[in-house]
């Protein structure tokens, strides 16, 4: 019996995933017959390079919403961390008192933005689990307090100029990939590593499935929390340095409103909001098919005012589709 | 029951706070001034904000800075905490042309002078002066100087700011009050950028796909026009394709030195922010008269007279 459910469950999951590959697919026919600029090599690299950074801090919202969480922090983390790697690079860590100065390679300085992204990522865990502070409120917190850090750090400014080297990450290409698309190529095939590979993917699905069961079976709860919404922070750190290198550029307002994007693609890729359902692939659907329309709208020069309408109306379409699929299942 | 006291001794304490601050500035009998910028999500208005509250300080007067989110309700609740704490003047930049004037007047029936920076509000009586940066007779030089620029001839992008905002619509008008007069210069996509070099960068590159063939762009920021730079550079095309901004960044006026961005419109937030306070402090000391609207010219910063300038205004 165990066994035959569990061909059911893969059944639906993989039905699930192509469901957000057809609805790609059928955007893309559509814009192609609506324009002849949208099928082409070089738009599709660049829709790539554009979706890499979603991609990336959706990855790890896919993560967090798998254990029923959500992190609305991404946005801001994603600022504070890029400005870290910039700041770093151009200034180093300068001590005033004691006349020290640290300078940073371009290594370093990736470094350094991931674990403060990691950092970031803990103390949401940490809070959400210690003081059982539900998630949505712990990150929203975490959303404010990351952005007033970025402002203090760059004092409102953007930090620009960062030199050929760092501009490679996000300007650069590799075997006629861009760069950025390597990274987030990375970053999807560790969360998927680990979700499906590891005993912590297993632990992931089980806390977002259910949680009491969870517990009584012996999972430690709040270490694998803790884990996940690291990841999450870690993985909005490598946006980060995706923009900033993109723009050459930290910019104290960057991301603002990433959070809303990530959450759409981890929906619009049949990711259950309550948790235990979902798959990061799926994610990756949902994010290009929001690079694709936004793309799309642009190519065909549709007003700004009407962008945003069809944005929203996409999303909700995409969600009813996944409704009455699982329905009909 | 514990936890209950606990909690009312640390709400007991944290009033004891700041009860004990507001007493300690008021024996200073130091004269206060509040400074509420529209957003401090952009550095441009960060810098009028610093530069407003620096000159108020240098004058003598404890400042404060307060941020509206570009949300008018926002705005409304920092009306109310100011006049409550009785600062004696108010340097304004206003979040809506429309939806400010409401929190003005209530200044105004409070006693406390309103002066507003950069951004204009739909009443003449409500302010007791307003010192504004004119942004349509800006992009009218720019739009003439883009016209010279790509020789009357040429396909051209434009991008808009926030849609909901004033300044997107009176750069976007008077640039177009100039260069619509000229049949050779066609603009083959208008879309909105959001003031955001992230998001300017991005539409650039879709822009690009379907326009590979165009010779200039005009941004309605200097952000979105590094943005575009950005974009241009990745695609190869940065020296072939025009580009012009506004505001006079920092990044903008070395991006004109090195020939990488055409021209910007230098507004003067330094300018603006000093006259408000020194009017703010005339009118602490006495003075009542005072011009309804003070123009602050935007000047047209190209690759000829960029050495006279340096970020947000003259050397």
């Amino acid at each position: 019996m165990s066994g035959m459910s569990e061909t059911t469950i893969t059944y639906k999951q993989r039905i699930k995933s192509l469901q957000s590959l057809i609805a790609l697919v059928v955007l893309c026919i559509l814009l192609s017959v609506l324009t002849d600029k949208f099928f082409t090599t070089d738009n599709g690299l660049n829709i790539l390079r554009q979706t890499a950074v979603n991609i990336c801090v959706a990855t790890g919202m896919t993560l967090v919403v798998l254990t029923a969480g959500i992190d609305l922090s991404v946005g801001s983390v994603l600022a504070l961390c890029g400005a870290i790697a910039a700041g770093l690079l151009k200034n180093g860590w300068v001590f005033p008192s004691a006349d020290l100065y640290i300078g940073f390679t371009i290594f370093g300085v990736l470094l350094a933005a991931i674990i403060a992204g990691g950092v970031l990522g803990w103390f949401n865990g940490f809070v959400i689990t210690k003081f059982k502070v539900p998630p949505f409120v712990a990150t929203l917190a975490m959303l404010t307090i990351a952005r007033g850090l970025t402002m203090l750090y760059t004092k409102g400014q953007p930090i620009s100029n960062l030199g050929a080297k760092f501009a490679f990450i996000g300007a650069g290409s590799f075997l006629g990939i861009p760069v950025p698309v390597w990274i987030a190529l990375l970053v999807v095939l560790l969360a998927a590593f680990i979700t499906k590979q590891t005993r912590l993917g297993r632990y992931i699905y089980a806390i977002g499935g259910n949680e009491t069961a969870a517990k009584f079976s012996g999972i430690n709860i709040p270490k694998v929390v803790i884990m996940v919404y690291a990841l999450a922070g870690m993985m909005a750190a490598v946006g980060g340095i995706i923009v900033t290198s993109r723009l050459d550029s930290a910019q104290p307002n960057a991301g603002v409103s990433y959070e809303l994007d990530a959450i759409a693609a981890v929906v619009i890729g049949g990711t259950s909001l309550s948790g235990g359902r979902g798959t990061v692939w799926g994610t990756v659907m949902g994010a290009i098919i929001i690079g694709v329309l936004n793309n799309g709208l642009v190519l065909l020069n549709v007003s700004p005012f009407w962008q945003q309408v069809v944005k929203g109306g996409v999303i909700l379409l995409a969600v009813i589709i996944d409704k009455i699929g699982n329905k009909n299942d | 029951m514990k936890q209950t006291i606990c909690k009312l001794l640390v709400i007991c304490c944290t009033i004891l706070l700041f009860e004990q601050c507001g007493q300690k500035a008021n024996s200073s009998g130091q004269k206060k001034v509040a400074i509420v910028i529209s957003t401090l999500n952009n550095p441009w208005f960060v810098f009028l904000g610093e530069k407003a509250a620096e000159k108020a300080r240098a004058l003598g007067y404890e400042t404060k800075l307060f941020d509206s989110q570009n949300n008018t309700a926002l705005e409304s609740d920092h009306f109310d905490n100011i006049i409550v704490q009785g600062y004696n003047a108010i340097l304004f930049n206003p979040t809506d042309a429309d939806g400010s004037v409401a929190n003005v007047q209530k200044a105004k029936a409070a006693g406390i002078p309103v002066f507003c920076m950069d951004r204009e509000i739909n009443s003449l009586a409500a302010a007791t002066s307003q010192i504004l940066s004119d942004s349509y007779a800006g992009a009218v030089a720019i739009g003439k100087y883009f016209v010279q620029t790509l020789h009357k001839n040429g396909n051209y992008v434009e991008l808009l700011g926030l849609v909901g905002d004033n300044n997107t619509w009176a750069r976007s008008k008077g640039f177009h009050s100039v260069v619509d007069h000229y049949p050779g210069l066609k603009m083959v996509a208008q879309q909105s950028a959001d003031f955001d070099r992230n998001k300017a960068m991005e539409v650039m590159e879709s822009i690009l796909q379907a326009h590979p063939d165009i010779d200039g762009v005009f941004c309605g920021n200097d952000a979105m026009a590094m943005g575009a730079y950005q974009a241009l550079l990745t695609a190869g095309k940065a020296g072939k394709v025009k580009v012009f901004g506004f505001d006079g960044a920092d990044d903008v006026v070395n991006a004109i030195r090195q020939g990488k961005v055409a021209a910007t419109g230098m507004q003067f937030p330094a300018v603006m922010a000093q006259t408000a306070a020194v009017f703010a402090d005339e009118y602490i000391k006495g003075k009542r008269s005072f011009p309804q609207k003070v123009p602050v010219a935007v000047e047209l910063v190209t690759n000829k007279n960029v050495g006279d300038y340096a970020a947000y205004g003259k050397k």
